[in-house]
């Protein structure tokens, strides 16, 4: 093992049990609000310009820092790819939502959905906001905040619904 | 009774809408308001004044004015003449002792005039001192308008949308819906925002939403009342297109029931069919005013005189009523009688908007109003709020004569009447702003729509100055009255859990909070816990660990330089524990330090620290200018601490790594799977016991916590909580960062000295540390065991002579050792090994001795073994 193996999820024995944090809390979530944590997060510091990461999004935090996004399948390849120097998988510390529509996120967030993607509080905790080519949103926020994003994000939706 | 159907009216006849008022049945129709359909019923008290409790009616109709706030279905100071109908409303007036009718309260009016000026409160309520509690009381249940269930609770949901537009128009006056029309299709997207009766109107490419823009802020802000949602729209151009509001006129009697603004008139009539009453008289200084007699003639009022403030020159008008109601009024001695009074001061300019966001407002005396001058970049404003409002007569500041014929209110909201702004100006509130504060004069629902120039000429007459020089007061949000729930939005309270937090809600965790994290408190039985430890195996989540890792070639250096103890000389998998210092060489957080490799280092903080810690480092880290990256993981890595005398067996199970003394001694750091999960273990011992803290990625939280019991089920492996965790470390006195110091707290104090290595060539709070070696020291953190068992608490006094010395930081009863134990801080010269101390407990003085030693193991033998 290397020295920073243990940030590595997709490194563990097939019989480790890998648990999203929005696993029990999304459980009944109306159609469109969808768990996607299980993604690639790699944070890469340095000069990002000309970063090659493959298939993989790209993100930019600041000239020298980049957050890449990649299918969990792919996390070793690109994290090779990458190099270790200026990489650290991120990826157990993220957790990620998918959002339908724009009005649920307005009702989260004061962030310019015009200027996506971003990084800015949403209900107050920080995350990155992208979005999709089909309309929808991926909200990307750190983990221990799962339990409580996920029920603000079923509490919006419901609001919604609301007459 | 309503009038024949008219041309144009917006009731719908068909169709009736039964609601009740004060438990009795009523109508209306669609199309009504709450107010026009109680006022076809009949009604024409809709409330009693703020502190008179004189009988009001409708003034404005427009949702200005206070007096037709009723409570519906609930709901306090709801604008019954705005709001429209809906089936089975509850609606009661408010503000009343008996009846809306016989309102006893009504004495403040009749006798009270002497004894409640403004601030009344203050002065005739004061004495005998000992009656004011009883004043109070009394105080308290008539201050206030409407009333709120204390215990209700939520009984509606307010949600808050952030939205954008290019364009915002606010006010879709004929001038508003002509700004929206001209940037539609040409600034992206407009929005035309309107509160009006009538249906939005429906322009191409221009979004209309109903609501009330109720500010405008910084940026272009422009929150949005629409009800049960607020929009915070963020507009990149605000034009404010809101029109004009009517200004009365003062005189006694002033605001009886059936003086009216010319609004009120053109819908009670045109919109709704009424008719206002049975005999008019109009004295108006615009045309607006003059209108509505043809109005009010159509309707079958007649009017028996109306008034040009232009043409004629009226130096008195009295009003009188019967019971609260309009009954007469009087034109320099000329008396008519009549049930309806129309009164028009012109249209003063709705600024208020623009003035939030930065606009200056001047004086134009020739037409005697306020309007806009500069305005921010950003904000126009159009139509009457721009100032294009009818010329009309400047309003003498007072219509009353020279022997005074009842109230004439400059507030209605608040009932100040001229008499109150005089005595202000006579008592020395010589300022409009501080006038304002003490006679609240603009602070009421109406927020100064009716009152602020009319109180300004006045001001300006008893000054003897001009409205200019008095100036405006302030504007400030919210311009409409607005739900305080609507504000507040939905409770949204963020808070941190660790992927291990479900298990220990089934196996039973009692929760509480650190921080913002969300930990177990214990899981039923603390001691009992904390006793499995020392037996056993004990198994705690300790995620919450801010975890940072400091990576590149100067990593050693950095540390070296941020903390007081050393790092450069640690061999790659080698633990050290570290204290963090401020520059004033004071204690901000602890921790542990592991040296993954030359260049990388594992940093873990207290659970509610990380985010100071991580600002600290960054922040020098751009000071130093140092080749160091810093990553928080703290979310990213689970960790759970084994510990007990079975911890080495467990692990022989789980991890695959060769876990003897010999290969793994105390303060390793170790890479292995752990249940066949990439891990970091770091052995090390908070509570005491052989330990191992196991790093991992979050994800498998329940899985690795799961093996543990699983695989520890036999070696009696239990979960413990923070509070036997708490018990354990005092045994060992180890410090709590935050409860065993404070913001004054340096490492030597602390008795720490060790950590401090004070021949480093420099670190961070180095020079102030050398001050502490110089000036010696004023206290110092020691041990100490009660002398009978008794457990002090907490922030309790250690008393030295008699006299406060010192403070009880920690204390607990420990099963294990069968004592009562604790920290504090003492006076230097009793940090000695076996030195009494007494400790108040519940105002009784308990003895103590000092410990400098760990309670428990004082060699560590159980961590090294």
């Amino acid at each position: 093992m290397t020295h920073l193996d243990f940030l590595s999820p997709d490194l563990a024995a097939p019989e480790a049990v890998w648990r999203s944090p929005l696993e029990r809390p999304l459980a009944h979530a109306p159609a469109g609000i969808e768990d996607v944590s299980r993604t690639g997060v790699l944070d890469v510091r340095g000069d990002a310009d000309g970063l090659d990461a493959g298939a993989a999004e790209i993100v930019r935090l600041s000239d020298d820092r980049a957050l890449v996004l990649c299918d969990w399948e792919r996390v070793a390849e690109v994290r090779a790819r990458l190099g270790d120097r200026a990489t650290l998988d991120v990826s157990a510390g993220w957790a990620g939502i998918r959002l339908p529509g724009e009005t649920l996120l307005r009702r989260l967030t004061d962030l310019d959905l015009d200027a996506l993607p971003a990084v800015g509080p949403v209900a107050h905790v920080q995350a990155l906001v992208l979005r999709d080519e089909d309309g929808g949103f991926r909200v990307f926020f750190a983990q221990e905040y799962g339990d409580y994003l996920a029920e603000v994000v079923l509490d919006a939706a419901a609001g919604l619904e609301a007459p | 009774m309503r009038l024949p159907p008219q041309p144009g009216e917006r009731i719908d006849r068909d169709a009736a809408i039964p609601f009740t008022f004060h438990g009795s049945r009523v109508t209306g129709f669609r199309g009504d308001t709450i107010a026009s359909a109680l006022f076809g019923e009949g009604q024409r008290v809709f409330s009693r004044s703020f502190k008179y409790h004189r009988a009001r009616g409708l003034l404005c109709c427009s949702g200005t004015c206070p007096n037709c706030m009723m409570r519906v279905d609930g709901v306090p100071n709801v604008r019954t003449c705005v709001t429209p109908l809906h089936e089975g409303a509850k609606v009661e007036a408010q503000n009343f002792w008996g009846s809306l009718d016989h309102d006893l309260l009504t004495l403040t009016d009749k006798v009270g005039g002497p004894f409640t000026p403004v601030g009344f409160y203050y002065r005739t309520m004061i004495r005998p001192r000992r009656a004011w509690p009883l004043y109070e009381r009394f105080l308290r249940s008539v201050a206030g308008l409407g009333k709120v269930e204390k215990h209700r609770g939520r009984t509606r949901r307010y949600d808050v949308e952030r939205r954008r537009a290019d364009v915002l128009v606010v006010g879709a006056s004929e001038a508003g819906v002509e700004s929206a029309r001209e940037a539609a299709g040409r600034e992206g997207r407009v929005v035309l925002v309107d509160n009006g009766l009538d249906p939005l109107p429906e322009l191409e490419g221009v979004e209309a939403v109903r609501g009330t823009a109720i500010g405008v802020y910084e940026g272009g802000l422009v929150p949005v009342d629409a009800g049960t949602v607020l929009y915070r729209y963020r507009a990149g151009r605000v034009v404010v297109a809101a029109g004009g509001i009517e200004q009365p006129l003062l005189f006694p009697g002033n605001d009886l029931v059936g003086v009216v603004l010319p609004e009120a008139v053109r819908r009670l009539v045109g919109r709704w069919s009424l008719r206002p009453g049975v005999r008019a008289v109009v004295v108006s200084a615009d045309q607006r005013g003059l209108e509505t007699a043809s109005l009010l003639e159509r309707a079958g009022t007649e009017v028996a005189g109306v008034v040009d403030l232009r043409a004629a020159r009226v130096r008195e008008i009295a009003a009188r009523g019967r019971g609260g109601r309009l009954a007469s009024v009087e034109l320099d001695g000329k008396k008519l009688d009549c049930d309806l009074l129309v009164m028009s001061g012109g249209r003063q300019p709705a600024y208020a908007l623009l003035a939030h966001a930065g606009a200056s407002v001047g004086y134009d005396p020739g037409r005697g109003i306020f309007v806009p001058a500069e305005l921010p970049a950003g904000v126009e404003a159009v139509g009457a709020a721009a100032g294009e409002v009818d010329d009309a007569a400047v309003p003498a500041a007072t219509y009353d004569g020279a022997v005074k014929k009842g109230k004439c209110f400059v507030c209605i909201c608040e009932d100040v009447t001229d008499k109150d702004v005089k005595r202000a100006i006579a008592e020395g509130f010589d300022s409009i702003e501080l006038a304002k504060r003490y006679t609240t004069v603009t602070m009421g629902p109406c927020q100064g729509k009716l009152c602020h120039l009319p109180s300004i000429r006045l001001y300006a007459r008893e000054n003897e100055t001009d409205e200019a020089s008095i100036g405006t007061t302030t504007a400030r949000p919210p311009w409409q009255p607005v739900e305080l729930g609507l504000l507040a939005g939905r409770p949204h309270e963020p808070a941190q859990r660790t992927s291990i937090h479900h298990r220990h809600k089934e196996l039973g965790a009692k929760m509480m909070w650190t921080g913002t994290w969300r930990r177990p408190h214990s899981y039923g039985d603390p001691s009992g816990e904390a006793k499995n430890v020392h037996d056993a195996l004990g198994v705690i989540d300790v995620s919450t660990l801010g975890k940072l890792v400091v990576r590149g070639p100067d990593a050693a250096a950095f540390l070296e330089r941020l903390y007081p103890n050393r790092f450069g000389d640690m061999k790659p998998g080698r633990i050290r524990y570290g204290v963090l210092g401020s520059d004033a060489g004071r204690i901000m957080d602890d921790g542990t330090i592991a040296r993954l490799a030359e260049e990388d280092y594992y940093v873990t903080t207290t659970s509610t620290g990380a985010g100071a810690v991580l600002e600290w480092f960054e922040w020098w880290n751009a000071v130093w200018g140092l080749d160091v990256r810093i990553a928080n993981v703290t979310g990213a890595l689970a960790a759970v601490n084994v510990a007990g005398p079975h911890a080495r067996e467990l692990m022989s199970r789980l991890a695959d790594l060769d876990v003897s003394n010999e290969a793994f001694t105390y303060l390793d750091a170790k890479h292995a799977h752990v249940a066949g999960v990439p891990s970091l273990v770091l052995r090390i011992g908070f509570v005491g016991e052989l330990g191992y803290e196991i790093h991992f990625p979050s994800p498998y939280g329940e899985h690795v916590w799961d093996s543990i019991l699983d695989h520890g089920a036999d070696l009696g492996a239990r979960p413990f909580g923070l509070e036997p965790q708490r018990i354990l470390r005092l045994e060992k006195m180890h410090i709590l960062v935050g409860q065993d110091t404070d913001s004054e707290s340096n490492v030597f104090e602390a008795s720490m000295p060790w950590i401090a290595k004070m021949d480093k060539d420099d670190f961070v709070g180095k020079w102030s540390l050398e001050r502490v070696q110089e000036r010696g020291f004023r206290e110092q953190l020691v041990g100490f065991e009660m002398a009978n068992g008794v457990v002090p608490p907490e922030g309790g006094q250690i008393v030295v002579g008699g006299r406060p010395g010192g403070r009880v930081t920690s204390s607990r009863w420990s099963e294990h050792l069968g004592k009562a134990i604790g920290m504090g801080w003492v006076p230097p010269e009793l940090a000695e090994d076996g030195a009494q101390i007494a400790i108040k407990v519940n105002g009784s003085v308990e003895r103590a001795h000092v410990r400098l030693r760990p309670f428990f193991d004082p060699d560590g033998e159980h961590l090294r073994t």
